[in-house]
């Protein structure tokens, strides 16, 4: 406990402004904060610990002992994996109902997963891909999540399998990283068990990010021939992540808590600045194929973002959700003028960037809120930053939309702190 | 769901020895009854971070002409006869899409890439040794490199990947200059480097 809070409280006593029962019970609350926040830092090192050891273990390994023989290079790389199956085994056999001892030993086992697979291809020389072998390593790390219950057993997880699909989707012969989707799966159960009993926990907030994070990465490994219908997709699937994010218990979270709607709102924002220049639209106009895989993606994730905004409008009135909930139905809309007419499909890009960030403005002075009102200024801004490369404006027109805009900016912010000041 | 945490741990921990060890099963039993092979090669220092340090091999058959325009997928897996030049080193008779009935002498690997060739009707058809790496401990990487380049500057000096291969399987043994180790050649250069001058 502080000792300044200490002190405080017997000179409060001694000044009779509280009464020795307060006082104890001021001592009492203080001290088991002091319990859960060492706890916490228990966990903490134990899994920094685990980390750097798992990741120590993988470069002493890779500094390939081979002035050993083979048997003995064989037997160091399965010692890691026996260690800590043993360290595993205890724990599930006891049963130990400690999260530092968990989540450490399922992290060193994750790792000596890895170091054992490595040392072994190491010591026969095996070229491997690194796709596959991230596939493997994945594979035979995702009982750890449900035998140990591990929470960072869980977000290592994600981050393999959204490696693997990068490395096979992205980087090496790219292939739609089909099993990608079905690990992903497998690790949904973890993510819901947590939702349910523990969400305002970190390790809740950190999977939000990561899920929505990991399905933003390896929607693109779809796209091959047909790729321009990518873009209506990823739109609805930043849509599905606006929409997840107003339901409960995402939207009783703060802000930074919120990965999906964070996510969903920047990517929304930034396809759509993307896309108010007109290379997309020219290419888009002549190329459009109906009869591909990248298609049906598309169909399958909006039917999926349609069906949230129908829950959502069952449980909340239209006009209390977010500005950005119904845009990746209005950019399908867009996205079919687009076809026929690439100018005027550009020109209704720009006003509905114009018209997110008036909404995004109102809400944010709605609610009193600084940093919305200031997005939605950002959004302004950074749309007139974009024209101001592709627009044939004089510098005089440009130079006073700039001071418009920052003239806005600062009257914004003013108006919103004197609304403070005057309500308090 | 208590019940089924153990049986789920004992199932995941073996398989977690058995990957590896089936790894180690596979590429033993090529070492010990494959055929040797000897692939002409040049190779260069890169370095892998789970695996640590290797030697790339660059091996000068890595490419099969055809005399038909086939469709070849990047990484698809394809099927070379091997043949044995009058020295004694590895080349690529007939690349096949299909697995062949008679497997002998035959090694599995995948295409890399295909360029057609100046004559119509025919192709160049490049692929992806499964063994193009070569690991040495880190700090004999350097070593093992330039004891290559140093050997390549005189042209007798020929460097070449032994190689068993089984049922279509490869397992790299050694990379050698001159029928010498490379490993042993570095080992030889810093044991002269250790020693005091007098």
């Amino acid at each position: 406990m502080s000792k300044s809070i200490l002190r405080e409280v017997e000179q409060l006593v001694q000044a009779n402004v509280i009464s020795e029962e307060v006082a104890e019970s001021i001592r009492l609350y203080y001290g088991q904060q002091e319990t859960k926040g060492g706890s916490w830092l228990i966990i903490v090192f134990g899994i920094l610990g685990a980390l750097l050891v798992g990741l120590g273990t993988i470069l002493i390994i890779a500094h390939n002992w081979d002035a050993l023989p083979k048997t003995v290079q064989l037997i160091i790389a399965f010692l890691p994996l026996l260690t800590t199956q043993a360290i595993a085994a205890y724990i599930v056999l006891k049963p130990l109902d400690n999260i530092a001892w968990k989540e450490g030993s399922a992290t060193a086992l994750i790792f000596a997963v890895a170091a054992s697979i490595s040392l072994v291809s190491q010591v026969y020389h095996i070229h491997g891909n690194l796709g596959r072998f991230l596939l493997v390593w994945m594979v035979l790390s995702l009982p750890i999540i449900y035998v140990l219950r591990s929470s960072l057993a869980s977000l290592l997880y994600l981050i393999g399998i959204t490696w693997y699909a990068c490395e096979t989707g992205y980087f090496h012969y790219p292939q739609i990283p089909l099993a990608y989707w079905g690990l992903l799966a497998l690790a949904l159960p973890h993510y819901l068990h947590l939702l349910k009993t523990k969400p305002e926990s970190n390790f809740t907030y950190f999977h939000h990010w990561m899920l929505a994070g990991s399905l933003t990465i390896a929607l693109g490994t779809f796209g091959k021939d047909a790729a321009e219908w990518l873009m209506p997709a990823y739109m609805s699937l930043l849509g599905a992540f606006i929409l997840i994010g107003q339901f409960n218990p995402f939207s009783r979270t703060r802000i930074l808590a919120n990965g999906f709607l964070v996510i969903g709102s920047l990517g929304t924002i930034g396809i759509l600045l993307s896309l108010s220049f007109d290379s997309y639209w020219n290419y888009m106009a002549h190329n459009i194929v109906f009869d591909a895989l990248e298609f049906y993606v598309t169909i399958a994730i909006t039917c999926c973002a349609g069906y949230l905004l129908f829950l959502l409008i069952q449980k909340h009135k239209p006009a209390k959700l977010n500005a950005k909930s119904s845009v990746f139905l209005i950019f399908l809309i867009i996205f079919f003028v687009g076809m026929r007419n690439a100018g005027i499909a550009q020109v209704l890009i720009n006003l509905l960037l114009l018209v997110l960030g008036v909404f995004t403005i109102r809400e944010g002075a709605m609610a009193n809120h600084l940093g919305r009102l200031n997005y939605g200024l950002m959004i302004l801004t950074a749309l007139i930053i974009c024209r101001f490369f592709d627009v044939d404006l004089s510098f005089v027109v440009r130079g006073l939309l700039f001071i418009l805009v920052g003239a806005g900016f600062f009257a914004a912010n003013y108006w919103m702190v004197q609304k403070r000041k005057r309500s308090q | 769901m208590k019940k089924l945490i153990f049986p789920l741990f004992v199932i995941m921990a073996l398989a977690q020895w058995i990957v590896p060890g089936k790894m180690i099963l596979d590429s033993e039993r090529v070492l010990r009854d494959g055929d040797v092979y000897k692939f002409k090669t040049q190779p260069v220092d890169p370095s892998d971070p789970f695996r640590g340090k290797y030697i790339t091999l660059n091996f000068e058959a890595d490419h099969f002409e055809t005399d038909t325009l086939q469709k070849f997928e990047n990484g698809q897996e394809v099927y070379l006869k091997l043949s044995i030049d009058s020295l004694g080193f590895a080349g690529i008779a007939a690349l096949e899409a299909e697995r062949p009935e008679n497997i002998e002498g035959v090694l599995i690997t995948t295409i890399s890439n295909t360029n057609p060739y100046r004559l119509p009707g025919r192709q160049y058809v490049y692929f992806e040794y499964p063994f193009e790496r070569f690991y040495v401990e880190e700090s004999k990487a350097a070593e093992a490199e330039r004891a290559y380049w140093d050997s390549n500057r005189d042209s007798t000096h020929t460097t070449y990947a032994l190689v068993k291969i089984k049922n279509g399987q490869a397992v790299l043994e050694d990379v050698r200059i001159d029928d010498k180790s490379i490993v042993d050649i570095v080992r030889a250069i810093n044991e002269r480097a250790d020693k005091p001058k007098n």
